[in-house]
């Protein structure tokens, strides 16, 4: 399948069998999308020498996988949320801001150390595992967050294994303490912060009604500082409220932050949802946020943002591509109590309990039915352009909108395919700027 | 007039299952693997160039 598309001036072919992308003429655009008014004979021509050219080479129109991805059984990752509770009040918070939909509690030492042993136990021949102390605020729990990453570690290393430890935290409880561990433990770490004062502030509130802001971001600047280059990433929100988002990036990246990223809301409530009425205020936006990164590329003051970094040329394998996003197979989240689901937007739906971490026992049904599913079993991914790129999206969006793990968010996947086309403009911009 | 910009270098190795959990990103919402690497290419190519 090709994809031909227009970004500004420029005109792109993505190749989605190949997974290669080429630029062309306005021209060949047109006629390649079925226009060929005003274009010569001999244009045509030379339209399809080249096309020829490519189809030998294999980078035009080759042939799609369509071989269902071989899923081992091998647990690879959880998702502990150490604190199902938080020192915050966001009001778009999906975690009902932190409780789950039940009692506001945390995770005990027991319970942590119980999920590193099923971990280590369903984690098969596989040597590296993941680990991401979630919340909640997941620092409100801090000691059993140091005594699991000491017990993990201290057990992976009797069977060969290793761990991978990342943490999601809103700021709050960051000091010396916590960031001289975080800083020594963690693979990564994700910091949430919304941007400009006012935009942060109107969502993430404290316990007392007040916005945020100035009590995390000279933590978070601190934390970044002491960082150095390990990876972290400093990643907002957007609502209805903050359609120009854009301005968000920026002024995190003037923060200095150099690893940003920006997730549209989800949520049902009225003033915030993102809504399809603003689906084109939002392409423009990333249109305009694309514009700008590369002008600051250019002038050597670039920053990365998680959803312009695509690699063509390297990135994931074909399997990896078409195997979904591993939730529910392999991949589960950890509530206090021990119970099992698919990830933590599943979290405290009884519906998807999957088992316990107790009983080392996990839901076949409901474990075949994800692990059964991939891009192959997501029907309207068939035609897109995106889905070696996105690969069906995210399970639990894709339920919560639509019903059903199979069923694409419409929304998510016109923002992900406007995200991906900025991607590939950067890339070409980089190729011409290397020139 | 066509040029090519990226084309994926042929993969010497796929479905070993080393990559990261999809959902183990930044985001937490919007999981794409796009924008992962392969884990076991990053950990050849750290060792060729010690």
């Amino acid at each position: 399948m090709v994809h031909v598309f227009a970004y500004r001036d420029k005109r792109y072919i993505y190749d989605t069998g190949s997974g290669s992308l080429h630029e062309c003429d306005e021209k060949t655009a047109r006629y390649l999308s079925g226009d060929s008014s005003e274009i010569t004979d001999e244009e045509i021509r030379g339209i399809l020498a080249e096309v020829g050219r490519l189809r030998e080479e294999g980078l035009f129109e080759k042939e799609e996988t369509s071989v269902r991805p071989v899923k081992s059984g091998e647990i690879k990752a959880l998702c502990l949320h150490v604190s199902h509770d938080c020192n915050l009040r966001c009001r778009y918070c999906f975690a009902d801001e932190g409780a789950y939909h039940s009692v506001r509690e945390v995770m005990t030492r027991e319970t942590a150390r119980a999920a590193i042993d099923f971990l280590l136990r369903e984690s098969g021949s596989r040597k590296v595992l993941e680990v991401d102390f979630f919340g909640g605020e997941p620092l409100m729990n801090f000691d059993v967050v140091k005594d699991t990453v000491r017990y993990a570690k201290e057990e992976g290393a009797k069977l060969g294994k290793r761990f991978l430890f990342t943490t999601t935290t809103n700021g709050l409880l960051l000091d010396d303490e916590t960031i001289s561990f975080l800083n020594e433990e963690m693979e990564n770490v994700v910091l949430s912060l919304d941007g400009r004062r006012e935009v942060h502030d109107a969502v993430r509130k404290t316990i007392s009604g007040k916005g945020s802001f100035d009590a995390v971001i000279e933590k978070i600047k601190k934390f970044v500082r002491v960082r150095g280059d390990k990876h972290y990433y400093v990643r907002g929100t957007f609502t209805a409220k903050n359609l120009d988002f854009s301005q968000d990036v920026l002024f995190l990246a003037d923060q200095g932050f150099d690893s940003i990223s920006m997730e549209p809301v989800v949520t049902d409530i009225p003033d915030l949802q993102i809504r399809r009425e603003h689906l084109p205020i939002i392409e423009k936006e990333y249109e305009l946020l694309c514009e700008e990164f590369l002008r600051r590329e250019e002038r050597g003051e670039g920053f990365g943002f998680f959803h312009f970094n695509i690699d063509l040329e390297g990135g994931p394998c074909l399997q990896k591509r078409v195997s979904a996003c591993g939730a529910g197979n392999e991949y589960f989240s950890v509530v206090p109590n021990g119970d099992l689901y698919p990830c933590h937007q599943f979290a405290g739906d009884a519906k998807w309990k999957m088992g316990n971490v107790s009983e080392g026992r996990i839901d076949g049904a409901l474990r075949a039915k994800f692990a059964e599913s991939c891009l192959f079993t997501r029907k309207k991914c068939g035609d897109c352009f995106a889905k070696f790129i996105c690969s069906g999206g995210c399970s639990a969006n894709n339920y919560h909108y639509n019903g059903d793990i199979e069923e694409p968010y419409e929304m998510t996947c016109a923002m992900m395919k406007k995200r991906i086309e900025c991607a590939m403009h950067i890339l070409a911009e980089r190729k011409c700027r290397e020139k | 007039m066509i040029k090519t910009i990226a084309k994926p270098a042929e993969k010497k190795v796929t479905g070993c299952g080393e990559c990261r959990s999809t959902c183990q990103s930044a985001c937490k919402t919007s999981c794409t693997v796009g924008n992962q690497s392969c884990e076991r290419v990053t950990r050849e190519e750290k060792i060729e160039r010690k």
